[in-house]
């Protein structure tokens, strides 16, 4: 077929199960190949690492002169703005959360993750039916990031349903451009980013040793955020804190029983743990594309991409290239060299990666020993619509 | 066990910091400072972000005992 139609197959949901051929195809007629619609699609590793750390990229959907098939006039959260703006975002969102200010935060939550995670995997009992998406996968996140934030256990799902609208309108893809969705995506932003601030209005001068409660609290005023950006950030560190960890945990799951002498493996040698979730998040990984616009011309490879061109880097594509990787269509948890890019790279890297980490290795730790005698009762399982944020919507198996 | 950090590959994304704190620090925004000899409690930790780093630049020598030097 034409390879001017690729990311419309990508995108089409009767290939959500197994876009790796597609990929593969991808790579063949790269390194930048033109859709139909005038955007480039790009699936080769070393191509999209360069451009990730590519100064001329912009990550903000403002940039592009062509059409966009979604709003592209409000302010983006610091995930799709450029430096300098980008750099004053993540930086103020960083010092409740990461080094250098706060660098025991996400290792002292390494206990309640576990323990959270053995209370969830005490429904794994031989002779259940479980669906691992519903049962597991998506509790565990979602608990995790309203302790985190601060936000109450009562309202998660309230926030479950802003998610869920707002997740289908960052979608991309012929299938995605209705304004019925945006509409509904503009009154969820709005709703979510009026509950956040109200909550950080309560913890101002009562803090209760959450972020929400020291970005509310900051004290140096040059660091903090104003009421606008702290509705549109803690609206994405919240979707994006969660979000696609339910994929990763599901996908590892899926991976595992698909393929039983690895599983096998990992439950008699745990120490290998942490680098079977590093193959996992570039065998299957939760984020399959991320978009950029060149800000000029740009040349990759010998084709010409024109400025305000949308462009998609199939990160999913990159992280299974032969170029880069040795047999890369091979789970192998102990892979000697692998620098996916499952969290992307450069300066937007996964702002919450460490988190993730954690709660896949407790999440796959937790499980592994009560997977011996499970099957999957549906393979391929049913996806989620999303396409870039890639996973299945239920995962039932059988114990 | 022992760790070295190739620091001519280091970008400062500072994954190990976050994974193990007590090994590895930051000292301003991007500099990495860390422990050679890994205390015992810590080895998992210091696996996990050896494991996580994105640029691949952290050394493990499994089998040397923390007080060794």
């Amino acid at each position: 077929m034409a390879s001017d139609t690729l990311l419309a197959r990508i995108t089409d949901y009767a290939n959500r199960p197994d876009p790796y051929p597609l990929y593969a195809e991808l790579r063949e007629a790269g390194p930048a190949v033109r859709q139909a619609d005038g955007s480039y699609l790009i699936g080769t590793y070393h191509e999209i690492v360069a451009l990730l750390h590519d100064p001329r990229m912009s990550a903000d959907p403002r940039s592009r002169t062509t059409p966009a098939p979604y709003n592209v006039t409000r302010q983006p959260p610091f995930l799709r703005l450029d430096d300098p703006e980008h750099h004053r975002l993540r930086n103020s969102a960083m010092r409740p959360f990461g080094p250098p200010h706060s660098p025991g935060r996400v290792d002292s939550m390494r206990g309640e993750i576990v323990q959270l995670t053995k209370e969830l995997a005490e429904v794994f009992q031989e002779g259940r039916q479980i669906d691992v998406v519903d049962d597991f996968a998506y509790p565990l996140p979602v608990t995790v990031i309203c302790r985190l934030l601060g936000i109450p256990h009562k309202d998660e799902q309230l926030f479950q349903g802003w998610t869920d609208i707002l997740v289908a309108a960052a979608d991309i893809g012929p299938e995605s451009d209705t304004a019925d969705r945006e509409q509904a995506a503009d009154q969820a932003r709005q709703e979510m980013g009026q509950y956040l601030v109200q909550l950080g209005e309560q913890r101002r001068g009562r803090p209760t040793g959450d972020m929400l409660s020291d970005l509310v609290n900051e004290p140096d005023a040059a660091v903090r955020l104003s009421t606008e950006d702290l509705a549109i950030n803690t609206i994405l560190l919240f979707i994006a804190g969660h979000e696609t960890t339910v994929n990763l945990v599901t996908n590892g799951v899926l991976t595992l029983l698909r393929q039983p002498d690895q599983l096998h493996r990992l439950r008699e040698d745990p120490g290998l743990l942490p680098r079977a979730v590093e193959e996992l998040l570039r065998y299957e990984p939760p984020v399959h594309m991320r978009e950029r616009v060149p800000l000029v011309d740009i040349d990759v490879a010998g084709t010409t991409i024109p400025g305000g061109t949308s462009v998609i880097l199939a990160l999913a594509s990159g992280s299974r290239d032969p170029l880069r990787f040795s047999e890369p269509d091979r789970f192998d948890p102990t892979r000697p060299d692998n620098q996916h890019v499952g969290f992307g790279s450069g300066i937007h890297l996964c702002f919450g990666a460490p988190v993730a980490r954690i709660e896949a290795e407790a999440a796959l730790g937790a499980l592994i020993p009560h997977l011996d005698t499970a099957r999957l009762l549906q393979d391929p399982p049913p996806y989620r619509q999303n396409a870039m944020l890639r996973g299945p919507r239920h995962l039932p198996i059988q114990l | 066990m022992q760790t070295v950090v190739d620091l001519t590959r280091c970008q400062g994304y500072a994954q190990c910091v976050f994974l193990a704190p007590e090994v590895f620090e930051l000292h301003g925004e991007e500099g990495l400072l860390y422990a050679t000899a890994v205390p015992e409690d810590q080895v998992e930790r210091v696996r996990q972000a050896a494991a996580a780093c994105p640029v691949q630049a952290i050394l493990l020598g499994e089998g040397v005992s923390a007080g060794a030097r």
